[in-house]
């Protein structure tokens, strides 16, 4: 099941159709101007890294995708949905948008599994036989099946980003978006979860990465976007926003960084 | 310069006085001079209050006498235990008659078959069946009390609550000797584990209705003599008014704090208001209110009976508390689970039944438990607008002629039975929380 899934996605990939659209969108926070007038195309398969400064308004944008903040101006078409207060269509973008948070959010009161069955049995109507057996599919792929029975207390931080990974992957998204997936772990457990989302994006997900870790935006990501004060500053393929970058402030940012 | 051990320091005994008695004494309790008096000092005061009321409370006390004044003749000095004793009918069961006392002992023994499973770690369901005790105990419990004529609302009630009972020992059972769900147990024995959902469900269903029916047509067989509410009193009357208030005032609690913070402004003002009205009156005003007020705004002719009032009065005052509780406990969940369980496409009520209540009533048990047993001391106040709980059968014993003037047996009685009630509460609790928190240590 999972393989057929895979190459599903890997044909889409080829493909270019448009998953996500924004168009002049707009957002404050009472009368902070956090994102201003961000146009972005992404197409289905597409990697895109965003990085920035602090408070550039990066997690902002990508809560706006999956609808977990409104926005006020413009519009954000996701899977052929415009979002909106229509609350069916958000319903139906949050269970086709996956999303990984800093500090992983696992639920503490479930065991590993029943974190992982959740979404599948309540939101995807799946039977539980079903859903345990997607669930150990996905933990086998982000190389924790043994921790199934477990607590999320009782897992280090590399082992619950890769459960929270995990999750998300059970409710088989269209998109994945990370919020700085690996900005609360230790340095010798960063490589595990970047490992596990580099085999993610050669399956051919959608991924939008909000990260600081350059290498790894190096290996994966088809565009790389430079936010500040809530612009859009330079948006171009990695070599060329690595090694050629444009705009002064991303000049300045990457030799701050790197 | 690097320093390097070669060989592995051997582990050490710790000091003496981190492990011997002697040891542990002399740290604690003989330290220093002032120290070592006050130990002393009250060493003295624990043994003369432990003597006197060992002394008196045993030693001289009388278990056995006709009345008051056979128990002074036989001991001035010890207490008169033989009034307590003579009325035990009165305060565990209040008036009501005595041959029909089983109908009290029955209802309390199946609370207890009915509740057993939650404590059984191989019983599945444990969330059907805290459900269906709250909802179907109370109406099997309100028949076997009140008895009298069922009608068909009370034959309904009643038969449905027999059948979850059979169905909630039944799946003690396969629970203890299987581990299995009674649903899966069925449908095993029936051999139709791999049918469609939809034909097990029918089938479940097929059965649930055979069940009710026997079990309804029984019970048009039989009815249990009609006993007047003014009858109830003593242990039990405070049982039924703390049970009831106990069991809805958190489910009532659990509402009004989701009111409070719903995002729909009609709703949130209501619930403030409610909460905010009757956490700042007294209990006992409140009572007085429910059984002098209420009536008034009733339709004329409409009599509620007063237990009726106070039970009401008791539920509406402990579910604003409780709704204040349950806020704090929701407050300390951090907004990333809310997050996380929107991501993965769960609604408003599944996110606040599957994910935030289940965490927060883990944080606030100590304070929900606190809150019962403050609830439990609190129905006490009930035989001041005069209801004969408890507290209001202890205190008749004095008024009997034979007991004339015994006050102070019967009330530390009342206390030590209070004491057991409320400290196993707090144990318990306290079990809980450990159990609950063993899987997940931060
Ligand atoms: N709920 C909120 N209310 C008001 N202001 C907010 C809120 N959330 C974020 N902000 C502000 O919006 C701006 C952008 O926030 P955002 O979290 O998107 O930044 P970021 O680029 O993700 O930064 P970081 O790298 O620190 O995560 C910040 O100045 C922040 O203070
Ligand atoms: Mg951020």
């Amino acid at each position: 099941m999972t393989i057929e899934l895979t190459q599903a996605q890997l044909a889409s990939a080829a493909s270019s159709e448009v998953i996500i659209e924004i168009v002049k969108m707009n957002k404050w926070y009472g009368s902070f101007h956090v994102l201003k007038d961000i146009d972005l195309t992404v197409h289905q398969g597409e990697r895109i890294v965003v990085c920035g400064p602090s408070g550039s308004g990066k997690s902002t944008l990508i809560r706006c995708i999956n609808a977990l903040e409104e926005h006020q101006e413009g519009d954000i078409i996701v899977d052929g949905i415009k979002l909106g207060k229509n609350l069916k269509n958000l319903d139906h973008i949050r269970t086709e948008v996956g999303m990984v948070f800093q500090n992983f959010n696992l639920f503490p009161h479930m065991s590993i599994l029943e974190n992982l069955t959740l979404g599948p049995i309540w939101t995807r109507k799946m039977s539980k036989a079903d859903a345990v057996e997607t669930a150990m599919t996905y933990l086998e792929r982000v190389k924790i099946p043994e921790q199934a029975d477990k607590y999320p207390g009782q897992l280090s931080g590399g082992q619950q980003q890769r459960v929270a990974i995990a999750r998300s992957l059970c409710m088989n998204p269209k998109i994945m978006l990370f919020d700085e997936p690996t900005s609360a772990l230790d340095p010798e457990m960063i490589k595990e979860v970047l490992d596990v989302m580099v085999e993610l994006a050669d399956t051919g997900m959608t991924m939008i990465v909000v990260t600081h870790e350059m290498g790894f935006a190096r290996t994966i990501a088809d565009q790389v976007i430079f936010m500040d004060e809530g612009d859009i500053v330079e948006q171009s393929g990695p070599t060329e926003f690595f090694d050629n970058p444009q705009h002064e402030r991303t000049k300045l940012f990457l030799s701050q960084i790197l | 310069m690097a320093i390097i051990t070669a060989t592995k320091t051997p582990d050490r005994a710790a000091p003496l006085g981190e492990r011997s008695v002697i040891g542990w004494i002399h740290k604690n309790l003989f330290s220093s001079w002032f120290n070592a008096i006050l130990t002393l000092l009250t060493g003295y005061l624990v043994f003369i209050t432990v003597t006197g009321v060992f002394n008196w409370g045993f030693t001289d006390a009388t278990f056995v006498a006709e009345n008051r004044r056979a128990c002074y003749d036989n001991s001035l000095t010890g207490a008169c235990w033989a009034g307590v004793i003579d009325w035990l009918d009165n305060i565990f069961y209040g008036r009501y008659p005595r041959d029909q006392i089983w109908r009290i002992n029955v209802g309390a023994v199946l609370l207890v078959l009915w509740m057993a499973p939650l404590w059984m770690g191989r019983v599945k369901g444990k969330v059907l069946v805290g459900t269906g005790v709250v909802v179907f105990y109370p109406f099997l419990a309100g028949y076997l009390f009140s008895g009298g004529d069922k009608g068909l609302f009370m034959q309904v009630m009643v038969s449905g609550a027999i059948v979850a009972l059979i169905a909630n020992t039944a799946n003690m059972l396969t629970g203890v000797l299987w581990g299995e769900f009674l649903p899966d147990f069925v449908l095993r024995v029936l051999g139709k584990s791999t049918a469609p959902d939809k034909t097990q469900r029918n089938i479940l269903l097929a059965l649930l209705f055979v069940v009710f029916t026997a079990v309804f047509v029984w019970q048009l067989s039989w009815t249990v003599e009609f006993v007047s509410w003014t009858k109830w009193g003593g242990l039990f009357l405070t049982m039924v008014i703390s049970g009831i208030g106990i069991a809805s005032s958190l489910p009532g609690g659990i509402l009004l704090a989701l009111g409070r913070r719903s995002k729909l402004t009609v709703v949130r003002v209501l619930c403030v208001a409610f909460i905010e009205v009757f956490r700042s009156v007294p209990l006992i005003t409140v009572l007085f209110m429910a059984t002098t007020m209420f009536p008034l705004f009733m339709p004329e002719g409409f009599v509620l009976n007063k237990l009726v009032q106070v039970i009401i009065a008791v539920i509406l005052f402990n579910a604003c508390y409780m709704a204040e509780t349950v806020r704090a406990g929701l407050q300390a969940i951090p907004k990333g689970q809310y997050e996380a369980a929107h991501t993965i496409g769960l609604g408003y009520w599944r996110t606040t039944g599957l994910i935030i209540m289940p965490q927060a009533l883990k944080h606030m048990i100590p304070n929900i438990v606190g809150s019962f047993i403050g609830l439990l001391k609190d129905t006490t106040l009930v035989s001041i607008i005069g209801l004969f709980d408890i507290l209001g059968m202890l205190r008749s014993i004095s008024k009997d002629m034979p007991w004339l003037g015994l006050h102070k047996e019967p009330l530390i009685f009342g206390a030590f039975l209070f004491f057991v009630l409320c400290f196993s509460m707090s144990k318990y609790s306290r079990h809980l929380e450990v159990k609950l928190s063993a899987g997940d240590q931060h």
